[in-house]
């Protein structure tokens, strides 16, 4: 996980100014295929089918719209978002226009026998995906309040009724007309409290999983501090302590008797054990190096070269054959290189560890478009299947690579992923136990720096 | 032959008595100082021939702040340096050692623990040879 991976405050409680715009956008395309729908139904019915339709306040109404969508659609060009009061007040105003020559084109083309009244329903859909609570009522008492007074004012015949298609007049069937407001009414009213339901318990949701979240990366960083805090207190006295016993076995080893002698030298590789671990520990824990200048283009051919030629010697002592051929041309990648460089050497040099004597490594390079793909592949123990998540937990080893070797920090798997996730790539393992283990790490040929990352705004384009 | 003289700038006193003995062992004089303060002035005042130097004492980049200095003395400016690093300090750098070892003002790098042997083959590699 990127140690400092924010989750904006507004995301919470529940648009940003950005996402807000984002579904603006994708509003005004809806409304270029209203606007759209309407010319068609002009010219299919009113031209085509010689249906007698009031083409020309139609056309107004259209002509209406579509400059209302030309200024919407200039203003989110212009304008940064930067409110998310700003924004939420425009979508209202936009949303209250739509219903306005809705109703109108409504009122043009049948008023109550028009069953094209639904399209009110999706107006209420779209608030619910927006408001809260008590504005998705407004959006739906508004509309309720547009259609049953045209409707009202039809009946009574202060605005004239247009016929839809036929001459049949239902107008003044009160019966009717009647059916159509309450079915009308509850629809609306129904589909205003059940998108309010859904979405303020999906709202609470996404609350809970953001904060958990942000306790995790909390949590996350705690243990990064501590492990660094640790490891500088610790490197000094070990490294001292290693010195001191190196010199003492150099200065007085030939006077000493065998046995004392020997005991240091253990004491010796303990230490270097300790040092190896106060190693791991650095590299796990350094961070905030993934600025634009630790970013550079590098041909990792190298470091995977060098991490294969680190290995040769003890491969050949084990008898086994690391199968390893270097792509042709240059496989350059703007990322930083000690990051890589550490990948590819302990993935490597664990293959090797836990390889079969005699079992080869084969080491893959492969260069595609927009990343690159690492594949160190060994024939050794293997990695039970309920060890594979448990194998990237700090200090963790699993029992059968306990039982090969006691050496080993249990760091090693912990750091790869923590570069691979530094640097915005993936790594998967497959294996079973005694069949060998497949690493497969795909990084992104150009890592952004901190802060560049997409999204960091919290905006989503659903 | 007058014995070369080694100036081991640490505040680590531990390391420094480790040092002392590992080069006094193989016939070279030893001077100290546990800050980089001290270390600059012993530097000019009692011209060594060579300087150990640790990277990390009272803050980050002490080390690198006297190697600077000492490069800009005139004094002090033709001592080889050899700056010793804490165990995980290089790898955290980042560092291109091709390009960054130009603009860095020091002779070599030794990450602790550094062992005897290799202290004094490096002590011997970098001390002038008209000594």
């Amino acid at each position: 996980m990127p140690q400092d991976s924010r989750i904006p405050p507004e995301t919470s409680q529940f648009v940003s100014a950005a996402s807000l715009r984002v579904r603006l956008d994708w509003f005004n395309k809806l409304r270029w295929i209203a606007a759209g729908a309407v010319v068609a139904a002009i010219l299919v019915v009113g031209v085509v089918g010689g249906y007698p339709l009031p083409v020309v306040p139609m056309s107004v109404a259209t002509v209406v719209l579509l400059l209302l969508n030309v200024f919407y659609v200039w203003r989110n060009r212009r304008i940064p978002p930067e409110n998310v009061g700003t924004e939420l007040r425009l979508v209202k105003l936009q949303m209250a226009g739509d219903l306005l020559v809705l109703t109108k084109l409504v009122n043009l083309t049948g008023g109550v026998e028009n069953p094209l009244l639904f399209i009110y329903v999706l107006h209420v859909v779209i608030a619910s995906l927006l408001f809260k609570g008590r504005d998705i009522f407004a959006v739906a008492w508004f509309a309720i309040l547009l259609f049953t007074g045209t409707v009202a004012l039809e009946f009574f015949e202060v605005v004239p009724h247009h016929h839809l298609l036929s001459a049949s007049d239902m107008t003044h069937e009160l019966p009717y007309i009647l059916t159509t407001l309450a079915s009308f009414w509850l629809v609306l009213l129904a589909s205003a409290w059940m998108g309010a339901t859904i979405m303020d318990h999906n709202r609470s949701i996404k609350d809970e999983l953001v904060a958990r979240q942000q306790e995790l990366i909390k949590a996350d960083q705690a243990k990064t501090d501590f492990f660094r805090f640790v490891t500088h207190e610790v490197k000094s006295p070990v490294s001292t302590a290693q010195s001191a016993v190196e010199t003492a076995l150099e200065l007085g080893g030939s006077s000493m008797d065998p046995s004392s002698v020997d005991l240091l030298s253990r004491a010796v590789g303990r230490l270097e054990q300790a040092t190896d671990m106060v190693k791991d520990l650095a590299d796990l824990t350094r961070g905030g190096i993934l600025t634009r200048d630790a970013l550079r283009p590098v041909d990792v051919r190298e470091m995977v070269g060098l991490a294969v030629e680190h290995q040769r010697e003890l491969a050949e002592r084990r008898e086994q054959t690391i199968d390893f051929a270097l792509p042709e041309t240059p496989v350059v990648m703007t990322t930083s290189r000690s990051m890589v460089e550490k990948i590819a050497a302990n993935l490597v040099s664990n293959a090797v560890r836990y390889n079969r004597k005699g079992g080869t490594v084969t080491v893959v390079l492969e260069d595609r478009e927009d990343r690159v793909v690492l594949i160190v592949r060994d024939e050794g123990i293997g990695i039970d299947p309920a060890d594979q998540e448990r194998i990237f937990d700090e200090f963790y080893r699993a029992p059968a690579a306990q039982k090969l070797t006691n050496l080993g920090t249990g760091l090693g798997l912990p750091i790869v992923r923590r570069f691979v996730t530094n640097l915005r790539g993936t790594i998967q393992v497959t294996s079973g136990p005694d069949e060998g283990a497949e690493f497969r790490v795909v990084l992104p040929r150009q890592t952004p720096p901190l802060g560049d990352e997409p999204g960091a705004d919290g905006s989503t384009t659903s | 032959m007058a014995e070369a003289k080694i100036l081991v700038i640490d505040d680590d006193i531990d390391l420094v008595e480790i040092i002392r003995l590992t080069l006094e062992n193989v016939g070279y004089a030893v001077i100290d100082a546990q800050s980089g303060e001290r270390g600059l002035e012993k530097a000019r005042g009692e011209g060594p021939d060579l300087i150990l130097l640790d990277v990390m004492m009272g803050s980050v980049d002490e080390g690198f702040q006297v190697a600077y200095q000492l490069r800009g003395d005139a004094a002090t400016k033709e001592i080889p340096i050899l700056m010793l690093t804490a165990v995980g300090d290089q790898t955290g750098f980042d560092f291109d050692p091709a390009k960054d070892q130009e603009f860095l003002p020091v002779d070599e790098f030794l990450e602790k623990p550094i062992s005897p042997r290799k202290l004094v083959d490096m002590v011997r590699k970098h001390l002038p040879t008209t000594i």
